[in-house]
């Protein structure tokens, strides 16, 4: 509509606004929006348009943030007391990235604290909910952008995925999320949870979507050593639903006895679809995916624990009242800023490096973290994607899990073997439970290879349907 | 040796780089510019910047290691090390722990006609932090972040030396390899070499006593009298029946004396862990090679070629070589065949070096290598005195005037003209009875008067070498 | 390692976080639980590799065109007296 000129982009950002008005109340989504910058770049957008210049490829589209993403002059809390107040002076190169493509951002979403959960109930600021049901938690960490997509209150999000932030939330929110190979998109102005895992990547409510999306945002960046300097061909431009050939790899550990029934029927349903498609599917297996929850706490908690030290009151960000000593400074910001759950994080990591048990702990999870990559490169030897379930539950009511850390984590059971392998996978909706809870299942691909999940995805789209909006 | 018990130094030496900018962010890398206007929001530490490390400062800490002699690590590694402190603003350092760039090398030490070997246990790169400002105006501590980031190799010696005078001479000698190497301005007042010495006593033929490790030694001078206060405080401990603690400890020099920063209960825990946001540091052999390559010679290596092959003494040898541009022009002087490196020696620790104080830079003067050794060829040859050639090297100096044109100009040339010279000797002995007389009872110093009234009589001209053998020769 | 008792106090005091006496329990208990699923992990006989393949571009050693101000770069600190950020008094 935009592209034909029948509606103007600020039409469509104003109407964006008013979706968003009607539905927030319900849903909780964000945390800031940006109502008249954005305004007042549709207006610009508009402007060009009526120029004829050739438009950027998000130019006048709608798109939320992810609150750990830096953008300038805008606060960015992380969700987060200490960062309640924190207005970064500069852009994350991601947001820069959308700038120059024409996208005009709504606002910042809500999330679990520092990116710290599965349910984005560790905000401190509010509880986003299930669009599908808003007694249930939309997922986490990146609950705020799953919810706003699917609530169509954004057409695209931003949100970030150390163990499954992105994925677990879209399969519990019934949208499609990409988690991109480690590497290929900046994360320079994602505030870090752990740097090694961190990943930058998109929610759309259709492949394709989500394919745009990550053609403007992937890309070699100088001010991220970590960042891969390869070429990125478009992925938008190469989609195509032909799987005919395509091996699919089934790994029996991520369908055992951690995983609910339904959920595992629902993603066995899609992969037989994909086979009558001309897919050729075979089981396989992955023996370490049973340690690589240890392994990925460890390392995550590890580096949370080194990359949260820089809030102590000292530049930015909360400082507690009336600091006696510096000492006294230090403990009262840390504790009365941070919450629970982001202290359970900091204490865990700071306890696994510490002197003394470094091996035991960190270099034993760095060593498996070596041995589950190794076993996903032999397994791509012979498939050319693995498909599992992504969440091994639907969404789950607020307070269910919050209180106990162990049913918490498990939750990431499917989705944190690709952040310790630096993979690239999509969680695409795949059914409904009997009271319309979303299932999704998760496509896992080689490294740099998103091309080949999102065509995997785009086949699966086409005989699934596209996006089932919920009533709200 | 204190009181019959032998010192064991160690010593870890941080330098701060003369790189364009900071280690891991573009910021300017600078000393003394106004508060926290040297900053970004890299080195501020601001949530979601990431480091990316400055390629010469591989490159630099590369060039140290090659000087001390050490293996270079291609493939290696940055790690964090973790604590609180208003200064770091991430609460992490980024340095090196396991693997540092350059390890296992040796310093060799020129100390008169010694050469002391000083093992090099390793050497790594890593930031500096901000400084705290403290005022008595109000209660609290000011934090200025300009230092933040400002890259630092940190040289760790092994315990190999045995006296407060071999660590300053090690001291002395990287600072002057880092100069001649160009990587630091090694200012100690600015704090851009600073030292960290471990310390510990124990009787010859004993296994080595517990360390301390004292922080805070600020200056050359400071290191020996830290040294060997804290090497007498130990073996007071020892002497009293006591056990020494391993322990930090701080030099204060203004009292004098080091006191307890922190006990080993206290020790930091560091938590060092590999740095998530940095990658493998690769640096090609071609590389490593070319800086090898293209180093210069060291400056305790032409101390020794000063001495061996020049036949300068350590002192000069060692004063020419402290300063590069004195180094290189005597340098340049033996390269085109002076025949008289004592000369040129003389001369460059003399007139020139009060050129240079003066702020002359010597580059920018009419003065050549080939001028200089043709004053001081024709000085050793007798052509000229050596008060002529001053007056040759003034008047290069002011108009680049032509030495010989000079010599004859001012008629500068001695007069070594043994016939010439005689007639003038026979004159002055017979005007000189009396001194004559003195001479023959055994009076020696009459001679040097003869002799001077001698020179005296050809203006000054004559050569007084040639003069004095005739004068002596007519007495007997 | 299975029976390890983890010093939340000491752990706490090392990430400057103040845990009330009454929180102990509770984050004892949750960091058991933790450390005994970490613990189910097997050891692995190997060293940690540091990967040449995994190499980074370094940075030119050239200064940035654009600079943020002084105030800019203070504006979020929590306070600020003659351009410095301020902090309780240090002693050391």
């Amino acid at each position: 509509m935009l592209g034909r000129g029948e509606i103007s982009s600020e039409e469509l950002v104003k109407s964006q606004y008013e979706r968003i008005e009607e539905v927030e109340p319900k849903v909780d989504a964000y945390l800031t929006l940006d109502r008249d910058n954005a305004i007042a770049r549709a207006i610009e957008i508009d402007k060009l348009r009526a120029g004829k210049e050739k438009l950027p490829a998000l130019a006048g589209i709608p798109v939320g943030v992810k609150d750990n993403i830096s953008t300038k002059g805008i606060r960015t809390t992380c969700a987060s007391k200490m960062l309640e107040n924190y207005v970064p002076v500069f852009n994350a190169t991601v947001v820069e990235k959308l700038k120059e493509n024409g996208a005009v951002i709504t606002g910042k979403l809500n999330m679990d604290e520092f990116a710290m959960g599965s349910s984005t109930e560790n905000s401190y600021f509010k509880k986003t909910k299930n669009p599908f049901n808003v007694s249930c938690v939309p997922g986490g960490s990146s609950g705020g952008s799953a919810a706003a997509v699917s609530a169509c209150e954004a057409v695209v999000a931003l949100g970030s995925d150390t163990g499954g932030s992105i994925r677990q939330p879209a399969s519990l929110c019934g949208v499609v999320g990409l988690k991109p190979t480690y590497g290929s998109v900046s994360r320079y102005g994602l505030v870090a949870f752990a740097s090694s895992l961190d990943q930058i990547g998109s929610f759309g409510r259709c492949v394709k979507d989500v394919a745009l999306l990550q053609d403007v945002i992937q890309g070699y960046d100088k001010m991220d050593a970590t960042s891969a300097n390869r070429s990125y061909a478009s992925l938008y431009e190469n989609l195509n639903s032909n799987i005919s050939g395509l091996k699919i790899g089934i790994p029996k550990e991520y369908f055992g006895e951690g995983i609910k029934a339904e959920v595992k029927e629902a993603v066995m349903r899609s992969v037989n679809e994909l086979e009558r498609q001309g897919a050729i599917v075979k089981e396989i297996s992955l023996p370490s995916t049973g340690n690589a929850l240890s392994a990925y706490y460890i390392i995550a908690c590890a580096e949370a624990s080194s990359n949260l030290a820089r809030f102590d009151g000292v530049k930015y960000g909360y400082r507690c009242e009336n600091p006696q000593s510096l000492m006294d400074m230090y403990e009262r910001t840390r504790s009365e800023g941070f919450g629970r759950e982001v202290k359970r994080r900091i204490i865990l990591g700071t306890f696994v490096l510490s002197s003394g048990y470094f091996d035991a702990y960190y270099k034993k999870a760095k060593l498996m973290q070596q041995r589950i990559s190794a076993e996903f490169d032999s397994a791509y030897n012979d498939v050319d994607v693995i498909i599992t379930p992504t969440s091994p539950f639907e969404a789950f009511r607020f307070g269910d899990k919050i209180d106990d850390p162990i049913a918490m984590y498990s939750a990431d059971i499917c989705t944190v073997t690709v952040n310790i392998a630096g993979l690239p996978a999509v969680s695409i909706p795949c059914g409904y439970s009997d009271v319309g809870l979303p299932y999704g299942l998760q496509i896992i691909g080689r490294r740099f290879d998103e091309q080949t999940i999102l065509n995997t995805a785009l086949a699966h789209e086409q005989c699934f349907g596209e996006f089932k909006s919920c009533k709200l | 040796m204190i009181r019959g018990y032998e010192v064991v130094i160690g010593l870890e030496v941080h330098a701060e780089l003369n790189t364009a900018t900071k280690i891991y962010c573009s910021c300017k890398n600078s000393f003394g510019l106004e508060v926290n206007t040297q900053v970004c929001p890299i080195c501020m530490g601001m949530p979601g910047t990431l480091p990316t490390l400055n390629e010469k400062v591989v490159e630099y800490a590369i060039k140290m290691g090659h000087a001390l002699n050490c293996g270079i690590n291609r493939i290696s590694k940055q790690d964090r090390k973790n604590y609180f402190y208003p200064d770091l603003p991430k609460s992490y350092q980024i340095s090196q722990s396991d693997i540092p760039l350059c390890h296992d090398g040796y310093l060799d030490v020129v100390m008169g006609n010694d050469v002391k070997r000083v093992g090099i246990e390793r050497i790594h790169i890593e930031e500096d932090a901000g400084k705290l400002l403290h005022s008595d105006k109000f209660d609290g501590s000011l934090v200025d972040f300009n230092r933040c980031g400002v890259p630092l190799i940190e040289i760790v010696s092994k315990p190999d030396m045995r006296s407060s005078d071999e660590a300053k001479a090690y001291l002395e000698t990287i600072r002057s390899i880092l100069k001649y190497i160009d990587i630091s301005d090694c200012k100690m007042q600015e704090g851009s070499i600073r030292c960290d010495v471990n310390v510990s006593v124990h009787k010859p033929g004993e296994p080595f006593g517990t360390r301390c490790e004292m922080k805070n030694v600020n200056s050359f001078s400071a290191v020996v009298r830290g040294i060997d206060y804290e090497a007498n405080r130990q073996i007071d401990v020892i002497e009293a029946g006591g056990k020494v603690e391993q322990e930090t400890r701080r030099w204060n020099d203004a009292k004098g004396e080091s006191e307890t920063l922190r006990s080993k209960e206290d020790a930091q825990d560091y938590r060092y862990f590999p740095e998530p946001d940095l990658l493998t540091i690769v640096v090609p052999q071609e590389k490593v090679q070319y800086l090898k390559d293209t180093l210069p010679e060291l400056p305790n290596a032409k101390i020794m070629r000063y001495i061996k092959d020049c036949g300068l003494s350590y002192s000069d040898a060692s004063m020419i070589v402290d300063v590069p541009e004195k180094s290189k022009l005597f340098d340049d002087c033996m390269a085109i065949g002076c025949k008289s490196p004592k000369i040129i020696s003389n001369w460059i620790l003399g007139e020139i070096s009060k050129l240079m104080n003066d702020g002359i830079n010597l580059f920018e003067t009419p003065l050549t290598p080939e001028k200089l050794v043709k004053i001081a060829d024709y000085i050793s040859s007798g052509k000229i005195s050596t008060a002529s050639g001053k007056i040759v090297f003034d008047a290069v100096m002011q108009s680049d005037a032509d030495i010989d044109k000079v010599i004859e100009e001012k008629s500068l040339a001695q007069v070594s003209d043994t016939n010439e010279l005689e007639s003038l000797a026979k004159k002055v002995i017979s005007e000189n009875e009396k001194s004559v007389t003195d001479y023959k009872n055994g009076k020696t110093n009459a001679l040097g008067y003869l002799v001077g009234q001698c020179m005296k009589a050809s203006k000054g001209k004559a050569n007084p070498g040639i003069m004095k053998e005739i004068v002596l020769k007519l007495l007997q | 390692m299975d029976n390890i008792s983890i010093d939340i106090k000491h752990i706490a005091k090392l990430a400057r976080l103040k845990i009330d006496d009454s929180e102990l329990p509770r984050y004892e208990s949750e960091m058991r639980d933790i450390i005994g699923m970490v613990n189910s992990m097997p050891d692995i006989e190997d060293s940690l590799i540091v990967d040449p393949n995994n190499a980074m571009e370094l940075r030119e050693d050239k200064l940035a065109d654009d600079k943020l101000s002084r105030d800019v770069m203070l504006s979020n600190a929590p306070k600020v007296v003659a351009g410095c950020v301020v902090v309780p008094k240090v002693v050391d």
